[in-house]
């Protein structure tokens, strides 16, 4: 009888380990992968780095959470490597931004990837504002179609994240001299400063440091957001500068009714979606076990419950909402499936007007 | 102010803050020290500490190591003749001769010490300039930028060599090289022949390491022996300070030079350290020395590549523009700790500021100091065979260019650039001038454009007072050279040298340039009118000139002979021989690399050379061997690099 029970103790003790892998939860040990396909120091390698932490914190099982830059094809790179050899097992995931979207609606030759296979992880975005200079006599955005001396715009190029302000001054009607060829955002608003254009748009964080400021001391006249497409499609006021008119509400006043119905809205409703209010994305191929997105997708809830990362995130996010996966993958990928009208619209006018080879 | 610095000094002298220096200086001299790595390497490296730190520290340990990077990039530079990155390559240029003639110490320590003053320039510089800088930064416009640009593209012309013609058709080549990818004024992609991994251009760092470290890498193994060429090291420890303090004035101009070129976040680190080579060897009035070891040569850059640094915290700090891929991640540092610079950082964050400067400062003393007391002994590998540590360099150089995109083309990039600069070595084409038109050919056309298009009447920026002034400067040592010209022809010139008229070696590179530049006209017909003005005018040409130079070297009027006699030397046929096999072996490297991966690709190219190229004893190569992967693995964990299988292995 003892023996026996000693037997069975024995006997379960040996069975133990084998319950408690079965049990273990499935990143426990392992290390997660996140390919950014830009160079370090940009905006997607910051927020990526940055999150990774309470990515670890709040997997169970706690893994590893490596970022791997992998720049390259302003993006298109790392996109097609993360494309053709990213194994589904949730240990090798894509962090995106509006750069990887935008060739791929246009259906540039070099990408392989496509963004209907693949499992979305979690997505947040970010707002724009556009403002003037006082010597464009524009005090508020009714004024956008009169200006007192022509407007100029400093841009970077035309097939990138600037194809939303061209689609903009389409729907607004606005003529506006675009000057192509900056390194970015940073320097065109030098270029403001120094007075050589007279309108300029940041992203909203951008703006609320940079140019509320000049605002403050007379340099610069806020005009309108760019606008936010919410979860439900439809465009509504930049959380972080409820202040300023959509584009929406700009168009009613200045013409009296609703775009919806026209092709340059749609397009420039997708644009504002893909490369703004949904450009920060993480994603994991498809195949990828309902365990392990569970496990990913989870940790953004716990994530968003944790005070550090409220704390820190009011930094990083600026006061956007970060959406999980499973949550925002509907709103995300109607963002990216546009018309075939709506394509050719936007592929005329860069290709025609703005002379782009795409 | 008074009151911002001390309590900056406060927060800095704190023990935790200050060993987070430390370790950011002990990482930025590493990282140096490998050839081909630079500040955003180091800057990726301590990224995850970022996260776990406090600001201050966090910044301080950046900022140490951004301001150390460019203090030890000189050993591989001059030792190697590898640079440390695409800034040291005016070092390497200079210095690596002076190495082969036994004066390596002498060389190092002129290095650090102008890379230490230089720094603190740069930091007196930050610290006095940041109330004034916003308005003055403000104050260049897309034509001053323009204008500055052409003035760095004149500063190659002092680089030309023994033979213009040959020079700017090298300068050419780089403007060419630096149009692949996006261009700048219109939306299409050029040269990239629907490769994805050419839209982007090519890497600095790629280029910078082909032409010249891969290049001399393999000259060094054709002749054979030891780098220097005589036994003795040389005592020049104190020749090397000697030498600094008589060119203080040099040390002074190439430090404001490089801190310019870092403010304004056009121009970037390496072309501020270029400008200040071509500017030395323009202002001299002995050139005969440069290229084959001038010390000016070196002090001049070095001072400029630490000031840079400081430079380039202006934009940073007060614009939220980073000038630079480092810069960009203390930018983002910063805004994790919800720090935003821009305007109101001077009002809101001062401390924090002078922290940097700080930081800055000491880290250049500190940085200087440590290789200071390290490089007797790292100078002693200047006697070393080549041959030994050959492989663990070529290894380093691979894994260096492969962690810029990780993908192969970073490794055929590297061994293609490595061939040209092969060729230009041997045959006395001058590569400097083609590092400054391709770091150069961007901002050129960028700023051309922006202004043709910002500006509409030409008069509203000709006749801007700062394009006109750099007019002036631009213009003034062309009127100079021409008077000196005409006096040195009252006074009797001697005769122009002749080569051997037919065909020789140096005939096939002009020939290859040709082909070049004839098939990049026929491509840039096609483009975009925006997008083709600038490769087209360059390679119509590069064309036209490269005719006249096959012409002239058939008939023996050009192609003579390198300038340097080692590289002379290299072109008899027995050394020929010798490097195209080491040629053929890099090759046959980075095809293995393609086939069975990195690790074992390198494994048998490291255990390979060493026992038939080096003839070391089995068992020490398998040692070595061992070590150098080992090595690489633990290089290419710490920069998060995935080294790839291969395809057979896949």
């Amino acid at each position: 009888m003892k023996r026996a029970t000693v037997l069975l103790v024995l006997g379960l003790l040996a069975l133990a380990p084998l319950g408690a892998r079965a049990q273990q939860p499935y990143y426990a040990g392992k290390t997660i992968e996140l390919i950014v396909p830009f160079g370090p120091g940009g905006g997607t390698d910051i927020e990526a780095r940055f999150m990774a932490p309470f990515f670890e914190k709040h997997i169970p099982g706690n893994p590893r959470f490596l970022v791997r830059n992998m720049p390259g094809g302003g993006s298109i790179l790392g996109a097609n490597w993360f494309a053709q050899n990213a194994k589904p097992d949730g240990l090798t995931l894509l962090a995106t931004s509006g750069s990887t979207i935008i060739p791929y609606i246009l259906g540039v030759s070099q990408v392989r990837y496509d963004f209907a296979k693949w499992k979305l992880v979690k997505v947040n975005g970010v707002g724009g504002a556009v403002y003037v200079s006082p010597r464009t006599g524009i005090t508020k955005a009714a004024d956008v179609l009169r200006p007192q001396v022509p407007l100029v715009y400093g841009g970077i190029s035309a097939v990138g994240l600037d194809l939303t302000t061209l689609l903009l001054f389409e729907v607004l009607g606005m003529n506006v001299r675009v000057v192509m060829g900056f390194e970015g955002r940073g320097p065109a608003r030098l270029a403001f400063e120094r007075g050589e254009t007279n309108i300029d748009y940041q992203t909203t964080p951008a703006y609320l440091t940079q140019v509320v400021p000049l605002i403050r001391e007379g340099k610069a006249v806020a005009v309108m957001s760019m606008g936010f497409v919410n979860d439900r499609g439809q465009m509504v006021r930049d959380p972080a500068a409820p202040d300023l008119p959509t584009p929406y509400e700009v168009y009613q006043t200045l013409y009296n009714r609703k775009p919806d119905g026209l092709l340059r809205w749609k397009a420039y409703q997708a644009a504002v979606a893909a490369s703004f209010s949904y450009q920060k994305a993480f994603w994991a191929p498809e195949g990828t076990p309902e365990e392990a997105l569970r496990a990913l997708r989870e940790a953004i809830d716990r994530m968003k419950r944790d005070p550090a990362f409220r704390q820190e995130a009011q930094k990083i996010l600026e006061g956007y909402e970060i959406f999980r996966g499973d949550q925002g993958e509907a709103a995300v990928h109607r963002s990216m499936r546009i018309t075939l009208d709506v394509k050719k619209y936007i592929v005329d006018l860069v290709t025609g007007k703005y002379s782009a080879r795409l | 102010m008074n009151e911002a610095l001390s309590a900056a000094l406060a927060l800095f002298l704190d023990p935790s803050r200050l060993s987070m220096m430390l370790l950011g200086v002990a990482v930025g001299l590493v990282v140096g020290v490998l050839p081909g790595m630079g500040g955003i390497v180091s800057v990726a490296i301590l990224l995850p500490f970022i996260t776990r730190l406090d600001p201050v520290a966090s910044l301080a340990m950046i900022t140490g190591s951004l301001a150390v990077v460019h203090t030890s990039d000189t050993i591989t530079s001059v030792l190697i003749g590898a640079p440390g990155s695409a800034a040291a390559v005016p070092t390497m240029i200079e210095g690596h001769p002076l190495a082969r003639q036994g004066q390596a110490a002498r060389a190092l320590s002129a290095a650090y010490a102008a890379s230490l003053v230089g720094g603190l320039i740069g930091a007196l510089g930050l610290t006095l300039s940041i109330p004034i800088a916003r308005p003055l930064v403000l104050s260049f416009g897309s034509p001053e930028l323009f204008m500055l640009t052409v003035l760095g593209v004149s500063y190659a012309g002092s680089l030309l060599g023994k033979e213009a013609r040959r020079g700017i058709l090298a300068g050419l080549l780089g403007l060419l090289l630096g149009a692949v990818g996006p261009a700048p004024a219109a939306a299409e992609v050029r040269f990239a022949f629907d490769q994805v991994y050419l839209t982007d251009g090519l890497d600095l760092a790629i280029v910078a390491l082909g032409l010249f470290g891969v290049a001399e890498v393999v000259g060094l193994l054709a002749r054979g022996g030891a780098v220097a060429e005589t036994t003795e090291l040389g005592r020049g420890w104190l020749q090397g300070l000697r030498d600094v303090v008589q060119h203080r004035w040099l040390v002074l101009r190439g430090a404001l030079i490089g801190m310019w070129a870092g403010v304004l976040p056009a121009l970037g680190a390496t072309a501020g350290t270029l400008m200040a080579y071509g500017h030395v060897v323009s202002s001299s009035r002995d050139r005969s020395r440069f290229g084959k070891g001038d010390i000016r040569g070196i002090i001049a850059p070095e001072a400029a590549n630490n000031a840079v640094e400081a430079g380039d915290l202006i934009p940073t700090l007060l614009f939220s523009v980073p000038g630079s891929a480092p810069t960009a991640i203390i930018l983002g540092a910063l805004l994790a700790y919800g720090i935003v610079p821009g305007p109101r950082i001077v009002t809101d964050h001062l401390d924090l500021v002078y922290t940097i400067v700080w930081s800055f400062a000491a880290a250049n003393f500190i940085g200087a100091g440590i290789m200071f007391a390290a490089s007797p002994l790292l100078a002693r590998a200047a006697s070393v065979p080549f041959d030994r540590l050959a492989p663990a360099v070529v290894l380093a150089m691979v894994l260096a260019s492969y962690q810029e995109t990780r993908h192969f083309g970073d490794i055929l990039t590297l061994l293609a650039l490595g061939l040209v600069g092969y060729a230009m070595k041997v045959t006395g084409w001058p590569r400097a001038p083609l590092l400054i038109g391709f770091v150069l050919a961007g901002p050129l056309e960028r700023y051309y454009f922006l202004t043709i298009n910002l500006y509409q009447r030409p008069a509203d920026w000709l006749l801007r007072p700062g394009v006109v002034v750099l007019a002036v400067l631009l213009v003034a040592p062309f009127v100079w050279g021409a008077v000196r010209a005409v006096r040195e022809r009252a006074a009797g010139r001697p005769s122009a040298a002749t080569a051997p008229a037919g065909f020789r070696p140096v005939t096939l590179v002009s020939l290859f340039v040709l082909a070049i530049f004839a098939a990049a006209a026929l491509v840039a017909r096609e483009f975009l009118p925006g997008a083709a003005l600038m490769p087209l005018s360059v390679a119509v040409a590069g064309t036209v000139l490269a005719a006249v130079q096959l012409a002239q070297e058939l008939r023996g009027r050009g192609g003579l002979a390198a300038d340097d006699e080692a590289d002379a030397a290299l072109a008899r046929p027995e050394a020929l021989r010798r490097a195209g096999w080491l040629l053929a072996g890099l090759c046959g490297y980075a095809g293995s690399i393609w086939l069975v991966g990195m690790r074992a690709a390198s494994g048998l190219w490291v255990l390979g050379f060493l026992l038939g190229v080096a003839r070391l004893r089995p068992a020490t190569a398998l040692l070595y061997t061992a070590a150098a992967l080992a090595g690489a693995e633990v290089l290419s964990r710490v920069l998060g690099v995935r080294l790839p299988p291969g395809v057979l292995l896949r």
